[in-house]
C-alpha cells in the first residue's frame, strides 16, 4: 500500500515534469489538425533534419561509447597512481560547455582559426555534417567512459577475468567472451545517454552545422521557434523527435529491465597487456587535441582586443573580462550557481527514487518516462514547460528550475538505477536478518554504492544545468537570465573576446566542484 | 520498500525547497506602493539598453524597467510562448525594425501610439502604432586590404567575390530583415538578388555582429551589415573597414511602442517614451554609436557624399511571412 502511494508521488512529479509539456506539444500539433502536420512534416528541410538526426545520433552514439568504453578499458585497469591523471584527460572536455566546445573547436581548427593562423591547417569538414560529429563524440565520449567506469568498478567482477585467462583465453577473447557481456548494463545504459545528447543536441549543430546548411531537428525546431508563427511546426518537429528517441532507447529500456549479477570486487583486475606508454600518449594526445588547443584558443581569444587581431601580447588586455561583467554578469552567474546546485541535488534524489520505486513491471514505463523529458529538445521543452505553466511562473528561475530537473532527471536515474541493479538482490533482507534497524542496513548496504552514484551524477547534473543555454534562453525574462544567456547576449553584441572570456568563467565552476570529487575515493581509487 | 519511501519522501521535499528556493534567487521583489514596475522586451543592443535607461531612472527614480534583451528572433519566440502562457508580459516593445514591429501590431500586441503630440521625430520614422527612436544604416564590411572594394550592392555577386560574402539571417536580426525588405521591393534588385548571392556562393550566417566577426577573422571578406558594428570594431583595431554602397546605405530606423498589456501602466509607459524620444535620451543613444532621429543630436561620423535608401514599409507591411518565406526558400536549411 506505501509503496503503491510512493509510487503514485513519483509518478505524479513525472506527470507534472513531463507529461504536461508534452501534453501542451500534443495540444498544440493536434489544434493545427492533420493538415497542419503534415505540413509541418512536408516543409522545406523537415525530412532531411529528421535524417540527420538520425544518423548524427548513431554515429555519435558508436563513435563515443566505442572510443569511451576503449579508453576505460586501457585506463581503469591501471594502477590508481597511473589512472588518476589519464581519467581526468580523458573526462575534460565534459566540463566544457557544448556550446563552448563547439565554438572553440571552430576558433580553434576552423577557416581563420588558431591551427590555420599558425600553420596554415584546417580540420576539413568542420563546419559540416562530418564536424558536428566530431565535436559531439568529443562531449559525449567521457559519459559512454564514465559509465563504463562504474561498470569495471561494480560489474566486471575480475575473478571471472582471472577464471577466463586461467582456463586459457587470450586477452581478447577474455575481452569479448566476459568483459564485454558483463558491462552490457552499463554500455547500454551509455549509448542511451549519448544517443539522447546527440539527438537533442543544439549548440554544436547550430555553431558547426547551421554555416554548411546543415539542419538537424533541434536546429530546425530553433528556426521555427524564432517565426512565431510556427509553432504548430515547433510542437510537431518535437514530437517527432521524441517518438525518435522512444523507439531507439525504449528497447534499452526492457533490455535493462533484467539486470545480470552485480559484484563488489575484492581483488585487483587483471592489468593490460602492455603498452602503458602507448595509452598514456594517446590519452595525452586526445586531451590535448579535444580540449587543451580548444581551451587555449578560448584563453587567447579572451585575452585579444578584437576580433580579428593575432593573439600576441601586443594585442592582450584584460578589457573583456571587465566589459563582460559590466552588466548583470554576476548576478546571472551567482543565479546560475543557484540553479545548478538546486538541480544537482533534485535530479539524484528524483533519479534515485525512480530507480528505487520502479522495479518490476514499473521499471521500463518509468524509465521511459524520464528518459522522455530528456529526449525532447530543449527549446521544445522549454516551449511545452511555459505554455504549461507559464500562467504562474512565467519568466522566473523556478520556471528554470523545474526545465533543468525535467531535462537531467534521466542522469540521476540512470546512474542510481546502475548502482541499485548491482545489489545482490535480498542483501538488506540478509542485513536485518542479522539484527541490523532498517536505517543500519540502509547505511551499510544500500547508501555506500549509491553515494558513489549520487556523487557521479550530481556532478553531471551540476555541469549540464550550469552550461544550459537553450532551453534558458525560452525561459528567462527580465531578472531571471542565467549564465549562459548573459555570454549569448555578448555573443549577439559581436564580443568575441568578451565572450570567449565569459566562456571560460562558465567553464571554471566545473572544474572546481570537481577538485572534492577528486579526493574522494571513488575518483581516485 | 522502506527506502523507496525514504526516497519519496526526501525527494518530494526537495523539490519543493529547491523550487521555493529558486523562485526566490530570480524573481524581482515585488515593487514597492509608490513603484511601478515595467517589464521592457527589446533587441537593442545591451550597452544602448544600458546607457537610455540609467538617464531614465535618474529622471525617474519611482518607475523600474526590467528588462528581456535578445536577437530579434529570439524576441519572437518569447513573445509566442508569452502568448501561449496567458499574455504577452511586456508592457513596451523596443526592436530593431519596423517590419517585425508591424507583425507585432498585425497580432494586436501594440496600443495605438500614446504621444501624438510629441514633435521632433521626423513623419517617415512614424507608423500608428510605434515611432522611431534611432537610425540604422546597413552597409558592406569588407576585410582590411581587400582590394578592389565593392562600390555597390550589386557587386557582391560579382564573380570576383565568389564564395567571400557573409549575409545575416532575416529570421534571426530584424535589420537584415529590414535589408530583405529593400530588396525584395527594389526593381533593381528583387529576390533575384538573393539567388544571384547564393549562386555566386554567399553564406548565411546568424547574427549582425557575427558578420563583422567572421569578416574580421577572415572567414569571409564581405558581409552585410550595421554601420556601428563596423565602427567599433575598427575602434578596437580589428582589420576591417566600412564600405558604403555608392548606391546608398539601406536606412531604417529602431522603433519603440506600448502594448496592449502596458496600456494599463500608460503613464509610466508614456514617461519612457517621452524620455527615449527626449534630447537626453536619444543623446545616449547616440552615445553608444547610433544615429539619433532627433535632428539636432549628433549622431557618429559618415563618409563624405554617404547616401540612404530606405524601404517602402508601407508596401512591405503584411507581407513579412511571404518573403521570409522567399527567402528561405533561397537560403534556408
Amino acid at each position: 500500500m506505501r509503496r503503491a502511494v510512493a509510487v503514485a508521488g513519483v509518478v505524479t512529479l513525472i506527470a507534472a515534469l513531463v507529461a504536461v509539456p508534452l501534453a501542451e506539444l500534443a495540444r498544440l500539433a493536434a489544434a493545427a489538425g492533420t493538415g497542419g502536420i503534415r505540413q509541418a512534416l512536408d516543409a522545406p528541410g523537415a525530412a532531411a533534419a529528421i535524417a540527420h538526426t538520425v544518423e548524427v545520433a548513431v554515429a555519435v552514439t558508436v563513435l563515443a561509447v566505442a572510443s569511451g568504453t576503449a579508453l576505460a578499458l586501457a585506463v581503469e585497469r591501471r594502477p590508481p597512481r597511473a589512472r588518476r591523471p589519464l581519467r581526468l584527460l580523458v573526462a575534460a572536455p565534459l566540463v566544457i560547455p557544448e556550446f563552448v566546445l563547439g565554438f572553440a573547436w571552430s576558433q580553434a581548427y576552423g577557416p581563420a582559426g588558431l591551427s590555420a593562423r599558425l600553420a596554415g591547417l584546417t580540420l576539413p569538414g568542420l563546419l559540416g555534417p562530418a564536424g558536428v560529429v566530431a565535436v559531439l563524440t568529443v562531449y559525449g565520449m567521457p559519459l559512454a567512459y564514465l559509465a563504463v567506469t562504474a561498470g569495471l568498478a561494480t560489474r566486471a567482477d575480475p575473478a571471472a577475468e582471472r577464471a577466463a585467462r586461467a582456463a586459457g583465453a587470450g586477452p581478447w577473447t577474455t575481452l569479448r567472451t566476459t568483459t564485454l557481456p558483463l558491462l552490457r548494463v552499463p554500455l547500454l545504459a551509455a549509448a542511451a545517454l549519448v544517443f539522447v545528447l546527440a539527438a537533442g543536441s543544439f549548440a554544436v549543430p547550430q555553431v558547426l552545422g547551421t554555416p554548411d546548411g546543415f539542419a538537424m531537428l533541434s536546429t530546425l525546431v530553433y528556426t521555427d521557434l524564432q517565426q512565431s508563427a510556427a509553432f504548430t511546426s515547433v510542437a510537431v518537429l518535437a514530437l517527432v523527435m521524441v517518438v525518435l528517441v522512444l523507439l531507439a532507447v525504449a528497447p534499452l529500456d526492457v533490455w535493462l529491465t533484467r539486470p545480470g549479477p552485480a559484484v563488489r570486487p575484492e581483488i585487483p583486475p587483471v592489468p593490460p597487456p602492455g603498452g602503458a606508454v602507448v595509452v598514456t600518449v594517446v590519452v595525452w594526445l586526445y586531451a590535448t587535441f579535444a580540449a587543451g588547443i580548444p581551451l587555449l584558443t578560448l584563453v587567447l581569444t579572451a585575452l585579444t582586443k578584437g576580433q580579428g587581431l593575432a593573439p600576441v601580447p601586443a594585442n592582450w588586455t584584460l578589457a573583456n573580462v571587465a566589459a563582460g561583467f559590466a552588466g548583470g554578469g554576476v548576478a546571472a552567474l551567482l543565479r546560475s550557481l543557484g540553479l545548478a546546485l538546486a538541480a544537482a541535488l533534485l535530479a539524484p534524489a528524483l533519479g534515485a527514487a525512480v530507480a528505487a520505486l520502479g522495479r518490476g513491471r514499473w521499471r521500463a514505463p518509468l524509465a521511459t518516462l524520464v528518459t522522455v523529458s530528456f529526449a525532447i529538445p530543449g527549446s521544445a521543452l522549454a516551449v511545452g514547460l511555459a505554455v504549461g505553466y507559464g500562467r504562474w511562473l512565467d519568466g522566473t528561475a523556478a520556471l528554470i528550475g523545474l526545465a533543468y530537473v525535467a531535462k537531467f532527471w534521466v542522469l540521476g536515474h540512470r546512474t542510481a538505477q546502475a548502482a541499485l541493479d548491482r545489489l545482490p538482490p535480498g542483501l538488506t533482507r540478509a542485513a536485518r536478518l542479522c539484527g541490523a534497524g532498517p536505517l543500519t542496513a540502509a547505511r551499510t548496504v544500500v547508501f555506500p554504492p549509491l553515494s558513489t552514484a549520487a556523487g557521479t551524477a550530481a556532478l553531471l547534473v551540476f555541469v549540464f544545468a550550469f552550461h544550459e543555454l537553450t532551453m534558458s534562453t525560452i525561459l528567462y525574462g527580465p531578472g531571471s537570465e542565467t549564465f549562459a544567456v548573459v555570454i549569448m547576449n555578448s555573443e549577439d553584441l559581436g564580443g568575441t573576446g568578451t565572450t570567449a572570456a565569459l566562456a571560460l568563467v562558465l567553464t571554471l565552476p566545473p572544474l572546481l566542484a570537481a577538485v572534492p570529487l577528486l579526493r574522494h575515493r571513488w575518483w581516485s581509487s | 520498500m522502506r527506502l523507496s519511501l525514504a526516497l519519496a519522501a526526501f525527494s518530494c521535499a526537495a523539490f519543493s525547497c529547491a523550487v521555493a528556493g529558486i523562485t526566490g534567487c530570480g524573481s524581482s521583489a515585488p515593487a514597492a506602493s509608490a513603484t511601478v514596475q515595467l517589464t521592457m522586451y527589446t533587441s537593442v543592443t545591451q550597452n544602448t539598453v544600458t546607457a537610455v535607461l540609467a538617464g531614465f531612472a535618474k529622471r525617474y527614480p519611482d518607475v523600474k524597467v526590467g528588462v528581456f534583451r535578445a536577437t530579434t528572433g529570439q524576441l519572437n519566440a518569447r513573445i509566442a510562448a508569452d502568448e501561449h502562457s496567458g499574455g504577452l508580459r511586456a508592457d513596451l516593445i523596443w526592436g530593431t525594425d519596423p517590419l517585425s514591429m508591424e507583425s507585432y501590431a498585425g497580432e494586436h500586441l501594440l496600443a495605438s501610439w500614446p504621444l501624438p503630440g510629441l514633435s521632433g521625430v521626423p513623419a517617415q520614422d512614424k507608423a500608428p502604432y510605434f515611432w522611431g527612436t534611432r537610425e540604422l544604416y546597413l552597409v558592406i564590411v569588407a576585410h582590411k586590404g581587400l582590394s578592389p572594394l565593392p562600390s555597390s550592392w550589386g557587386e557582391l555577386t560579382s564573380a570576383k567575390y565568389r564564395g567571400q560574402v557573409a549575409l545575416p539571417d532575416p529570421a534571426a536580426a530584424g535589420s537584415a530583415f529590414a535589408a530583405l525588405g529593400y530588396f525584395d521591393a527594389a526593381p533593381a534588385f528583387g529576390m533575384g538578388y538573393y539567388r544571384a548571392l547564393k549562386a555566386n556562393g554567399a553564406t548565411q550566417v546568424s547574427t549582425i555582429p557575427e558578420v563583422v566577426t567572421d569578416v574580421a577573422e577572415g572567414r569571409y571578406q564581405l558581409g552585410i551589415t550595421l554601420d556601428d558594428e563596423v565602427r567599433t570594431a575598427v575602434a578596437q583595431g580589428s582589420p576591417v573597414v566600412l564600405d558604403w554602397p555608392a548606391d546608398g546605405a539601406i536606412g531604417l530606423y529602431s522603433p519603440i511602442a506600448e502594448t496592449t498589456t502596458g496600456r494599463a501602466r500608460n503613464a509610466a509607459v508614456s514617461d519612457l517614451l517621452r524620455y527615449v524620444l527626449s534630447a537626453g535620451g536619444q543623446a545616449a543613444i547616440a552615445k553608444t554609436g547610433w544615429q539619433p532621429v532627433l535632428p539636432g543630436v549628433p549622431g557618429p561620423p559618415r563618409p563624405p557624399g554617404a547616401t540612404e535608401v530606405y524601404p517602402d514599409w508601407t508596401a512591405l507591411f503584411g507581407r513579412q511571412q511571404q518573403i521570409l518565406r522567399q527567402y528561405q526558400a533561397i537560403f534556408g536549411p
